[in-house]
Formats: C-alpha cells, structure tokens, sequence
C-alpha cells in the first residue's frame, strides 16, 4: 500500500503550496542573484552582489530602525487594547451585537481606503484632527501630522493599530469564550479577587489565543504595505520607510531602479520575519516548560 | 497577501519560458495605455481597438493602466519576457537603448512620420532615430486667482521674479490662512516644478551633453525657492512633502492659495467647481523671456517576432488626424501633429497653452539617464526647501548620481 493514498489526498493541498509559495520564494530567489536593466530587461547572473550592495545602502539603518518601531509598536498596543475591548465584548449588556458588528468595519474596510480617509484626517489645513484638538484649545497651533518628520512614524502607526486591533480582539475573544465557566467558579470559591482572577486563570488559559495573536500580527505588521505607502507618499527620500515599502521604492520608484537588488531585500525580508517568529515561539514555549 | 503579491512581482523572471505567443502569430497584440482620464481614455481606445480588429483581422488585448503603477506592470512584462507590442508612457530612451523597441522607419508610414511637429519627433529620438511617437503634448501655465489677487491689490499677474515675491506676500499679508504660492516639491511631480523655475532662471538639466544640474544658476534658483518657504514664508506648509494633485491643486482649487502652476486639466476642474475666479498668465522669469514646460508623452512598438505589421496598422491608424485629434481633444491635452495643432488652434480655451508651446522646452528624456534622473530629483529636492535644508549639497549630490547614472550601463 505504502504511501499512495496520503498523498492523493495531499496532492491538491501541495499543489497548491508549491504554486504559492515554493514557486515564486525560488522565483525572488533567482532574481535577487540577477541583474535587470532599467526597463526591467535580464541582464545575466550577478551572484550575491546584490546581496552586498543592499548592505552599502545609506537608507538601510533607518529602514531597519523603522521597521521594528513600526511593529513593535503596534504589535505591543493592538495586543494590549484588544485584551481590554474583547473582555468588554465578552460581557452581557445590551446592544453587544451591535459594538461586536461595528467592530468589524475597520477590518473589513479596504486598507488604501482606510488610509486615504485618514490622510484626510490627519490634513494641515483640512483635516478633522486639527480642527478638533485646537477646538479643544489641546493644541496651540495645527499640526502637519504626515508632513512633520517627528509625528509621521507616530500617525502611521495610529492607523496600523486601528485595523489590526478588530481581528486580534476576535482572536482573544473566541480564546475568552472558550475558557469554561468552573474555573472562575474555582476562583471565586478560593476568594479570588478580580484582578488575582484575571492574572492568574484568564491569561494564562488565553495563552493559545495570544500566541496566535501575536505570530499572525508580527507578519500581518510587517508585510504591511498600504498604510506606509499611502500616508507617506508625500514625503520625498526614505526616512519613513519599512522593509516593505523600501523594497517596493528600490525596484520602481528611486533612482535605483533594480529589481534585482528589490528582490535581493524580498529575500531578507522573508529571511527576517520568518526567524522573528522561530525565536518568539522558542522563547514562549521554553518560558512554558520552565513554568 | 501582499507580501506574496510582491513576491511573485518581484520574482517572476522566467527567462527559459517560451516567448510570448502572443503576436507570433499575427493573431492578436498587447497594447498599454496609460490612464489619462476615467472618462475618456478607456472608451477612446477600445473603439479604436474594434475598429482595427475589423479592419486588420487581429485582435487587441487593451490595457489601460493607472499612472501610479504603470512603470511596476510594465516592467513585470519585460521581466517575464512578455513585452506588450504597443505601449504608452512618458520615457522611451531606456527601452530604445535595450534595443527593445522599431524605429519610425519600420512602423510609421511617411506621411504619418511627416506629420509630426518637429520638435516632438526630436523629443523622441534616439541615437538620431525616432523610437519614441508623440502621441500627446501638455504645457504647465500660470495659474492666479483672481479675487484674492484684487483683495491685495495686484493688478495683474507678475512678470518678474521681484513681481512674484511682492505678489505673494500680499496675498499671504491677507490673513485668515491665505497662502502666496503653493509649491509643490513633494516626490509626485517635483521635477516638472523645478524645472519651470530653473529654466526661467537661466539654468537647465545639462550644458550641451554634459549634466549640469548643480550650476551656480541653479544653485541660485533652489536658494530662491527654500527662501519664498522659509524667509518670506509665503508658501503653505512643508512644500518638500507636498504633492502636486492632493496637495497644491487641492489647495487652490478650495480658494486658498493665490498662485500655483497648473495645466489644462486643473483648469477643467476649475471650471467644472465654479468656485474659484482665475487667470491664466505665463510663468514669471528672472531672465526676460517665460519659459514654461512641455510634456512630451510616446507610443512606442516592441520587436516581437512577426508583430511588425500589424502594429504598423494599429499605429498608422491612432495617427489618422481625425482618431488622434478626437482623442487629445476629449482629454484636454495638447496636439503633436501639424494637422492637430491646425484643427485645434480654434479652441479658446486651449490659447494660453498653445500660445506657450513654443516657449516650451521640454525635460530631456532623450537621454537614459534622465528615467535615473527624475526619479532621484523626485526623491530628493523637496529636502531642500525643508527647514535646515542644504541647496546646493542637494544639487550636488543629484550632479554626481546623474554624472554616475550616465557612465553606467
């Protein structure tokens, strides 16, 4: 018999993996060891060249820089403000289905639409934003949020946060409701206080949800491109750019225009967020079996 | 999802696949149009797509793509060796160098070829051949508003650039957030900006075929425009991180700014608001005569294996004058051939524009270098009129990459 009949019912399932993802990783692969013109016409085998070329970058360091802010920081609050809003979700009170579907929208919104509606938001002269917080006398003088070196990184991340927080609280709320009501029977039997409850049988029995949670966010994060793109589309060189949004300027819209040393940084970037996520779920599942 | 979208773009580069079989046959051919407008543009070139089905007995595969994302599909076609046999966009001279494209003398009938105003068929050459066709023209002009002009007294447009300076801070001593100038030097279109200034300063991009984009002149000319955003302070908010559409436009079409500069479009869309009196002036210049900026955009015809022919066809009838004019006429564009400048000097509206082609010059995208060029400009010299900017190290450093840009491959 051997395994003939496993792999007819893996066939579809591998085909369909090699064709998404094997096909074209080979595929970026042999164009980051190549060289293209201009016109985007091959011009032969390089070797690793572009490999060392992507290293003399001067905008590397602060793309790198960026890129870790920019997925720290919203990782860190979407995880935080998703724990705080699934538990409300999960409580009884009227009209729950209705902030649970509201909820939704932002998630289900297109990501350049989003963008855009905030880059309205966040306008010098037209924009809700300033309107509101020099209304409010919390500003003395309008702001130019996406044009101001120091507040760009600070208003993209605000919008990467608003569309990540929607599906990172379902996920902590289906790992809510999946924690049986005995063992906050238990808690309250031993005189558990809220808080002692929360620490010591919600969080803990979440962990499955928010390993999930962070793992898909950190690669959802990174590989974001819409949010980067449109909001700092106006801002000339790359001091806002992530790995994403650089890879994309260096094929087609610097000076650069090389797709091979565009692919050479498509590899590092697959290379980057795939160890990212090894080591965190080393470190989660070491920090389990200490525990 | 997009991560896997950009891979399979960036990636897919086959090399050993079977050449396109597309137009081997003479069957069918690929043709890339850019987006000029929602409404027009589509709708022109499929009738003109059916029309040459059934005269030639090949079929088209249109396509009409964005300008935000046309250089990205275009090169993705290339990458997988899938050319399309006619294409449009605003650069020819990288394709011609990769010996990628016919000359005028294998897919242009004559008198097509003949029609040409001459100084679009030079814009297009390569190597002393014509590979890249005109197919529409534009020129930027002065654009005014008219009311906040008369609330600050001016008279009429500046001619000079002293005029300029004095105009704008009138206008910006109006208060109430009313804005000078808006400058536009965000990574959009700052080339098109910058070159209007520097050409009416005296400067250019080269000195005979030598780059000399950090001259004195020039040098000048960028001090001048970081001094209206931060000495005279009488433009709107970081103009280096300001976009022409969303950005400028936006702005005087809502009344705010009293100068920018504009084209026929802008006025289109002016037009269709009504809420904005304007006028429509030559360029201010430190130098005498206005010099304004022509834009030059191309069709081009890739060699494919058997396609020669009926991309002949297909090309020989876009330049019929009546399919060519319809067209540039519907997309408020200006005209490249000496039978569409004959029929379309009638048209009021158009005069301002017309009247400035001659004085128009154009950005030389003869040369390969510029497609480096312009987008390096695109990247860069808005930084320069940022608040602790440098001028000239950012001419300078633009100088060295374009001296590099040159020498390379």
């Amino acid at each position: 018999m051997g395994h003939w009949p496993a792999l007819l019912w893996l066939g579809p399932s591998l085909a369909l993996i090699a064709a998404v993802v094997v096909y074209p990783v080979a595929a970026l692969v042999r164009a980051s060891l190549s060289r293209y013109s201009i016109t985007g016409l091959y011009q032969g085998s390089v070797g690793a060249s572009n490999y060392t070329r992507l290293l003399e970058q001067e905008a590397l360091v602060t793309v790198v820089a960026n890129t870790l802010i920019w997925v720290v920081a919203i990782v860190v609050v979407t995880i935080a403000a998703s724990l705080g809003i699934a538990q409300l979700l999960n409580e009884e009170f009227p009209g729950r289905r209705l902030v649970r579907w509201a909820l939704i929208v932002p998630w289900a919104a297109s990501l350049i639409m989003t963008s855009k509606l905030f880059v309205w938001l966040y306008d010098y002269y037209f924009g809700l934003l300033n309107q509101v917080l020099t209304s409010l006398r919390l500003l003395a003088a309008p702001v130019d949020w996406l044009g101001d070196d120091a507040t760009v990184m600070g208003a993209m991340i605000v919008v990467g946060i608003f569309v990540s927080v929607p599906f990172t609280t379902y996920v902590v709320l289906a790992g809510l409701s999946a924690i049986p009501g005995d063992v906050y029977e238990a808690a309250r039997v031993d005189g558990a206080s809220a808080w002692r409850t929360y620490r010591s049988v919600t969080l803990p029995l979440l962990r499955p949800a928010l390993l999930v949670a962070v793992v898909l966010n950190v690669i959802y994060v990174f590989n974001s491109f819409p949010i980067v793109w449109t909001l700092n589309d106006r801002n000339p060189g790359f001091a806002h750019d992530t790995m994403i949004t650089y890879m994309y300027k260096i094929a087609f819209k610097s000076a650069l225009r090389d797709v091979g040393l565009a692919a050479a940084l498509g590899v590092v970037n697959v290379l980057v967020i795939l160890l990212a996520v090894i080591v965190y779920l080393r470190t989660v599942s070491w920090r389990e079996a200490e525990a | 999802m997009l991560s896997v979208a950009a891979l399979v773009l960036l990636g897919a580069c086959d090399r050993g696949a079977e050449r396109s079989g597309g137009a081997g046959g003479g069957k069918s051919i690929t043709v890339v149009i850019a987006e000029y407008s929602k409404d027009h543009t589509k709708s022109f070139w499929q009738g003109l797509s059916d029309q040459y089905t059934k005269q030639a007995g090949v079929k088209v595969d249109l396509r009409i793509v964005d300008w935000n994302s046309i250089d990205q599909q275009v090169s993705t076609m290339i990458q997988n060796n899938q050319p399309p046999d006619v294409l449009n966009l605003n650069s020819f001279s990288s394709y011609a160098k990769d010996q990628l494209l016919y000359s005028a003398d294998e897919v242009l009938s004559p008198k097509t070829r003949g029609d040409f105003i001459e100084s679009f068929a030079r814009g297009g050459e390569y190597q002393g051949k014509l590979y890249g066709f005109p197919i529409l023209s534009s020129a930027r002009a002065f654009f005014y508003n008219t009311d906040l002009f008369a609330r600050a007294g001016l008279a009429g447009p500046p001619k000079t650039w002293d005029e300029f300076v004095q105009a704008a801070r009138k206008i910006q001593g109006l208060g109430s957030g009313v804005i000078g100038y808006a400058l536009p030097l965000g990574p959009e279109e700052a080339q098109a900006e910058w070159a209007i200034w520097m050409w009416n300063n005296g400067g250019d991009w080269k000195s005979g075929d030598a780059w000399a984009i950090n001259s004195d002149k020039n040098v000048q000319t960028l001090r001048f425009l970081a001094d209206l955003a931060n000495r005279h302070r009488v433009t709107q908010i970081n103009p280096g991180k300001t976009n022409r559409t969303d950005g400028a436009f936006q702005l005087f079409k809502d009344g705010k700014v009293g100068m920018v500069m504009g084209f026929s479009p802008l006025a289109a869309q002016l037009d269709a608001e009504k809420k904005v009196s304007y006028g429509v002036a030559e360029m201010p210049t430190a130098v005498g005569q206005a010099v304004t900026l022509g834009v030059e955009d191309y069709l081009m015809a890739f060699k494919k294996g058997g396609n020669q022919d009926a991309v002949k066809q297909f090309l020989d009838l876009y330049y019929q004058p009546e399919n060519i004019t319809r067209w540039i006429t519907a997309e408020g564009f200006l005209p490249v051939t000496r039978s569409g400048l004959s029929q379309m000097s009638s048209n009021a509206k158009l005069k301002p524009y017309l009247d400035a082609l001659p004085n128009a010059r154009l950005a030389p995208t003869t040369d390969p270098a510029w497609d480096r060029v312009k987008l390096d400009v695109q990247q860069t010299i808005g930084l320069a009129v940022q608040p602790g900017g440098n001028p000239k190290q950012v001419l300078d450093q633009l100088q060295k990459n374009a001296v590099a840009a040159a020498g390379s491959r």
